[in-house]
């Protein structure tokens, strides 16, 4: 579906994006999860053709670069700023992408994705007037006015409330159920784990790896901990099988010497994640 | 072509609700226009040199005399002309006041000079400059009396009119012996008083002799407006309404150039650049309703001159093709300002303050002709000039079509080159 190979992109002395291989299936939705700064903006930005590489190459669908306009039109763009005129209504924005596109039954379609985004009511109201989920949402329509094969959405929730992140999220997993192929790109690791196929990991422009959030875990995110308490002392043991250390712990009474004694009265799992992952393939946490 | 409509319409909607640039570009240009004609009313006048074509028909001594001081003159910046009718092209292209023809009836007046007649000088005048008319018309008795001691020193000349005084006393029905025996001793005294001066008159004794011998009007000078239009007198209205419309078209060029840097600064343009149009649509979306705005600032600026301030139109047809050249040329300026402006803050900043030097040094707030040469000089390199000029010529001017051209031929070039950079620097990103 797209395929971005060997991209390098520099801003002076900084480079953006240094040596990025990545292919994201057709169906799948795909995360690019990284810090603020880490290339995700700018490999984004040279996926949909708004930026040239320096060197490498982008496919999209097998029809080449979209720098091509007749390539370019399989494809919708949430960029992370609010891309909206905010002295027109959400009806007239919707309107005029559509337009833009050469959307037949525009009208028809507009009304679609207001009710999609839940924004019906609101139709006939300025962007200015919303909140920022509310211009979210817009945001995300306006991406999905010509109803593209793959939807880019470039941090999708950035400054908005659980609950338009919740509507947002739910969006997405709706998109993928169409069949659209969609790349999300997010620095919330729970909503990369949440929505997401598979996920590649970003860090100083680099792709770390790639993968299901399972087979990543797997890869990095070594032994889940289990903590017992006896006798208000904790005991903090790394296994594979969490599971079954904890039958095992109810078992018998005496801890050890690092444990404590007595029966348990207390057990926690800590399960590894994509934040452990982060940390092995970075040496830095996710929010830092 | 959709695309385009679509670009166009949304530029509209948002222009129409931007209070501040309704304000800047339909409601302060009937305002400029309406406080100038009352700051120029009257047709003007005041300080600054007054250009003055001249003709000279005749080559005699009071002729070349004349045309001399008239060249010195401080008041005047002169212009020498070969036929009185390109002095009047000259007047009606604006590129001077008044038009001053000494005639070859001249001599003639000469002659006439102690029987009544006085000498002929014919001005031509500008409708709107009927203030400088009155300046001049007193200018001409100044220099022509400043003639007279020359005149009287030059025996062959006033010869012929003491000669041409004492016939036309000798026929004249109604004196009595006494009365033409008493005329024809005055015409030998002043014969003898001429013969025994020479030397040049100072300013002041030219001046003083102006005031002291109105009474016998030495020249009748004959002032002629250029072409006066179906039933109107001109009036400073004619000038201050196309100044007022260059500020409409300044004002809705800020702002197509300001929504463009915006679109661009938030992002909205990268949405529009992914859309599958060209960067042609783009511009010519955004450009279409800069032109429809500009020719809708001007339709009101002319209306509101029409309905409230009795104005004619000369040309109709010429006035609309007019028209639409200059709100082209803004529309290409708006795009190439865009291109140059990388944030909001240039564009209201540095991009209005270029539109302001340009309007001021394009007589868009003090009309050209009180400006001094070096500034006229420089207005050639502002747009502000050439859209006055090609909207004063069909509107009150009434100039012939070859003078339109040029104006209309730079404002379509400024268009044009405006709409060229703006598109390059837009479509920038898929160009690298």
């Amino acid at each position: 579906m797209l395929a971005l190979r060997d991209i390098r992109r520099r801003f002076g002395h900084t480079i953006a994006v240094d040596g990025l291989t990545l292919e994201v299936r057709a169906g799948e939705v795909f995360g690019l999860l990284g810090p603020n700064g880490a290339g995700k903006s700018t490999t984004i930005a040279i996926a949909t053709g708004l930026l040239l590489p320096d060197s490498g190459s982008v496919d999209l669908l097998g029809m080449g670069s979209p720098s091509d306009p007749k390539v370019r039109m399989h494809l919708g763009l949430a960029p992370q700023e609010i891309t909206l005129y905010a002295e027109l209504t959400a009806r007239e924005n919707l309107r005029f992408f559509a337009d833009l596109y050469g959307v037949a039954d525009a009208r028809a379609r507009v009304d679609e994705l207001l009710a999609l985004v839940e924004l019906d009511a609101r139709a006939h109201d300025r962007v200015s007037t919303f909140s920022g989920g509310m211009k979210r949402r817009l945001n995300l329509a306006a991406a999905l006015v010509h109803d593209p094969r793959l939807v880019l959405l470039d941090e999708p929730t950035a400054g908005v409330d659980p609950q338009s992140r919740n509507r947002i999220l739910e969006l997405v997993r709706r998109l993928a159920g169409e069949g659209k192929t969609v790349v999300y790109t997010t620095h919330y690791m729970e909503e990369a784990a949440k929505i997401c196929d598979r996920v590649g990991v970003v860090d100083h422009g680099r792709l770390l790896d790639v993968g299901t959030v399972a087979e990543l875990v797997a890869r990095h995110g070594g032994q889940s901990a289990v903590t017992v308490e006896r006798d208000g002392v904790e005991q903090r043991i790394l296994t594979a099988d969490p599971v079954a250390e904890v039958a095992r712990q109810f078992t018998f009474v005496d801890g050890g010497a690092d444990g404590g004694t007595g029966p348990v009265t207390g057990v926690r799992i800590e399960r590894p994640d994509l934040e452990t992952v982060f940390l092995a393939l970075t040496g830095r946490s996710l929010r830092e | 072509m959709r695309a385009i409509a679509a670009i166009a319409r949304k530029d509209l909607r948002l222009l129409f609700r931007d209070k501040g640039d309704v304000f800047f570009t339909f409601v302060f240009p009937v305002i400029m226009a309406v406080l100038f004609s009352f700051v120029f009313g009257g047709g003007g006048g005041g300080g600054g040199m007054i250009d003055l074509a001249v003709v000279r028909e005749s080559d005699s001594t009071l002729a070349r005399g004349l045309a001399d001081d008239l060249a010195k003159d401080p008041s005047f910046t002169t212009t020498s002309f070969e036929t009185r009718e390109a002095a009047a092209d000259a007047v009606r292209a604006g590129k001077a006041t008044a038009a001053v023809i000494l005639p070859k009836s001249l001599d003639a007046g000469l002659e006439g000079l102690f029987s009544g007649q006085g000498i002929a000088i014919d001005v031509v005048v500008d409708p709107s400059r009927r203030a400088e008319a009155g300046l001049i018309q007193g200018k001409l008795n100044e220099l022509t009396f400043r003639q007279f001691p020359k005149l009287f020193s030059n025996g062959t000349e006033m010869k012929r009119a003491y000669s041409a005084a004492r016939d036309s006393i000798a026929n004249t029905r109604g004196l009595s012996p006494t009365q033409k025996l008493l005329g024809a001793g005055m015409i030998t005294a002043a014969e003898s008083f001429s013969s025994s001066i020479g030397g040049e008159p100072t300013a002041d004794t030219g001046a003083a002799s102006a005031s002291d011998g109105a009474f016998f009007a030495p020249i009748a000078v004959k002032v002629e407006e250029l072409a006066p239009r179906a039933g109107r007198p001109r009036a400073a209205f004619d000038v201050t309404f196309p100044q007022g419309i260059v500020w409409g078209l300044a004002g809705c060029f800020g702002a197509f150039a300001a929504s463009l840097v915006t679109e661009r600064s938030r992002g909205t343009l990268d949405r529009l650049r992914l859309a599958p149009i060209t960067a042609f649509h783009l511009i010519t979306g955004k450009a279409l309703a800069c032109l429809v705005t500009g020719l809708f600032v001007q339709a009101l600026v002319f209306t509101v001159a029409i309905v409230f301030f009795g104005a004619r139109i000369a040309q109709p047809a010429m006035l609309v093709v007019a028209a639409f050249a200059a709100a082209f040329a803004f529309a290409g300026l708006a795009m190439a300002l865009a291109a140059f402006c990388r944030t909001e803050a240039e564009a209201n900043g540095a991009g209005r303050g270029a539109i302001l030097i340009l309007a001021l040094i394009g007589g868009g707030t003090v009309p050209l002709f009180f400006m001094p040469p070096f500034l006229r000089t420089l207005s050639y390199g502002s747009p502000f000039r050439w859209a006055v000029a090609a909207i004063e010529g069909p509107f009150w001017r009434d100039t012939p079509l070859s003078e339109q051209v040029v104006p209309l031929v730079v404002l379509i070039a400024i268009g044009f080159l405006g709409w060229i950079v703006g598109a390059r620097a837009l479509w920038r990103p898929f160009a690298r």
